[in-house]
């Protein structure tokens, strides 16, 4: 069964169609990428399933409609580009920040956040402030913040677009292994072609606020859309 | 070299402040003398209920009016954040720079004199605050970005409901923000003086009325004792500045 099902997802903005009857599953523990230009709605879809931005459609979440819900009532996580650590918050307060929300046990949530910043390696970093970060450690904290509260769904809007390729391939690794071991289900949307193939368990290619998922990696690589063809022809012509 | 040019420049500045200060134990200070001949405190010593009943008066609206302000200036900006006319927002809010105070106080001042309004402390006080009011709003404009709002929305996926992501991100980061504009809003008010001269038609009797006031009167040394008493809350707030908002860059909640 599966754990997302979106059914009619349709958004327009000062009467310019952005998302057009856009529906798809999605099954627990599952990465679904979606590749798409800048501008085909990929942030959109993202923001509407989040409950960030409205629109018309049915969105349902193990089996409950979330679309009538605020965003903090939703259980999904939406993480921008940008790593957006709260700047007054040392390393520390900004992964614990969403378990104080739920006001846990203070033993209870040191125990876990210590154990998370394990995880991420920055065991050594707990009482810096966000400014005293590399890119990496940012968005290493800003995954940490978003896995402790083991969302039902993740939503990645492009997390590794503004790092180096070594720190983007190391976090791309790190991602992985953090939903394998958290079986988490995400939707990551990217406009990278190795980072979609590369992260997605599915795949969905989105062109002017239509979506298209693909069973198959084949079926994916066969798409001429996708522009997978044109790279494995550019790599074998070298 | 350098040395030299920090210390013409410094000279440049403080001189206007040492005369100010001179001027108001200067017992007689006549033209050509280049230095007062006795040095007294006879005009400070003539501070009386009418000067103490002024500081108090300054203080408290300048104080009201920087908290007023900066409150309605912050709130304002948070709740047009993301509304589609913010901008249209934004020129009003700079419609009253587009006079100067004085000629803004005139177009004005039938309004408070129907309302009864003028010659009244709560009459300067309106009048201020639409002065200070944009100004506020105009800070927290360009402090309310994307990048803070993306900030919100996160927090709210996160869990946190409008009041809390409020509470807990928006308020704690805009700390700064706050203060910096409550000492400006606290300064244009507290040395504002062509709206508190044309609203509060002379009876309202601020610092800078009582100045100018002295200075009309042809009394430089009270004028001087005025001015010297004008000087010190911006010089307060200045140290406060220093010492409170700009060292602290960060505040960690918590000792983890």
């Amino acid at each position: 069964m599966s754990l997302l099902s979106v059914k009619e997802l349709h958004k327009a903005f000062s009467g310019k169609t952005i998302l057009e009857s856009i529906s798809f599953d999605l099954e627990a523990h599952q990465t679904l990428a979606i590749l798409g230009r800048s501008g085909c709605g990929k942030t959109t879809l993202l923001k509407m399933i989040a409950g960030l931005l409205e629109g018309t459609g049915e969105i349902q979440l193990a089996g409950k409609f979330v679309h009538p819900l605020p965003p903090q009532q939703r259980g999904i996580v939406y993480l921008y580009q940008e790593a957006l650590l709260f700047p007054h918050l040392n390393v520390f307060e900004n992964i614990a920040f969403g378990l104080r929300l739920r006001k846990m046990q203070e033993a209870e949530l040191r125990e876990k956040v210590e154990n998370m910043l394990e995880n991420l390696g920055l065991t050594d970093q707990i009482r810096k402030m966000p400014s005293q970060l590399s890119g990496g450690q940012k968005q290493r904290v800003a995954f940490g913040r978003a896995f402790i509260i083991e969302p039902r769904l993740l939503l990645l809007d492009e997390p590794f677009g503004n790092l180096d390729v070594e720190t983007r391939s190391n976090m791309q690794d790190f991602f992985k292994n953090m939903a394998q071991k958290q079986q988490t289900t995400a939707i990551l949307v990217t406009h990278d072609l190795k980072e979609a193939v590369r992260m997605g368990d599915q795949l969905g290619y989105m062109e002017a606020g239509q979506l298209h998922i693909y069973n198959h990696l084949n079926d994916f690589i066969a798409d001429p859309r996708t522009g997978m063809q044109d790279e494995i022809a550019f790599w074998q012509s070298i | 070299m350098k040395q030299r040019l920090i210390i013409v420049l410094g000279s440049i500045f403080a001189l206007p402040f040492a005369y100010m200060v001179l001027l108001s134990v200067a017992k007689e200070w006549f033209f050509p003398a280049l230095w007062p001949g006795e040095i007294t405190d006879f005009h400070w010593k003539q501070l009386d209920g009418t000067m103490f009943w002024a500081i108090g008066l300054s203080v408290g609206i300048a104080f009201f009016i920087g908290v007023i302000s900066t409150l309605a200036g912050f709130l304002s900006a948070y709740f047009l954040a993301r509304h589609p006319w913010r901008r249209w927002c934004l020129v009003l809010a700079y419609l009253p720079y587009a006079f100067s105070p004085v000629i803004y106080a005139h177009c004005i001042k039938y309004f408070f004199l129907v309302s009864d309004l003028a010659g009244q402390v709560s009459g300067v006080i309106l009048a201020q605050f639409i002065l200070c009011y944009p100004f506020a709003f105009l800070l927290f404009y360009r402090h309310f970005d994307d990048d803070l709002n993306a900030m919100e929305d996160l927090s709210a996926t996160l869990g946190a409901g409008q009041r809390a992501a409020f509470l807990r991100v928006i308020l704690p980061i805009s700390k700064e923000a706050l203060l910096l504009c409550f000492a400006q809003t606290f300064l244009i008010s507290w040395f504002e003086y062509g709206l508190s001269s044309v609203i509060g038609l002379g009876q309202v009797r601020t610092l800078t009325v009582m100045a100018y006031q002295y200075i009309g009167a042809s009394n430089q040394y009270l004028a001087a004792v005025t001015a010297c008493l004008i000087c010190f809350p911006p010089l307060l707030l200045l140290w406060l500045n220093q010492r409170f908002v700009f060292r602290s860059a960060t505040v960690q909640p918590e000792n983890n």
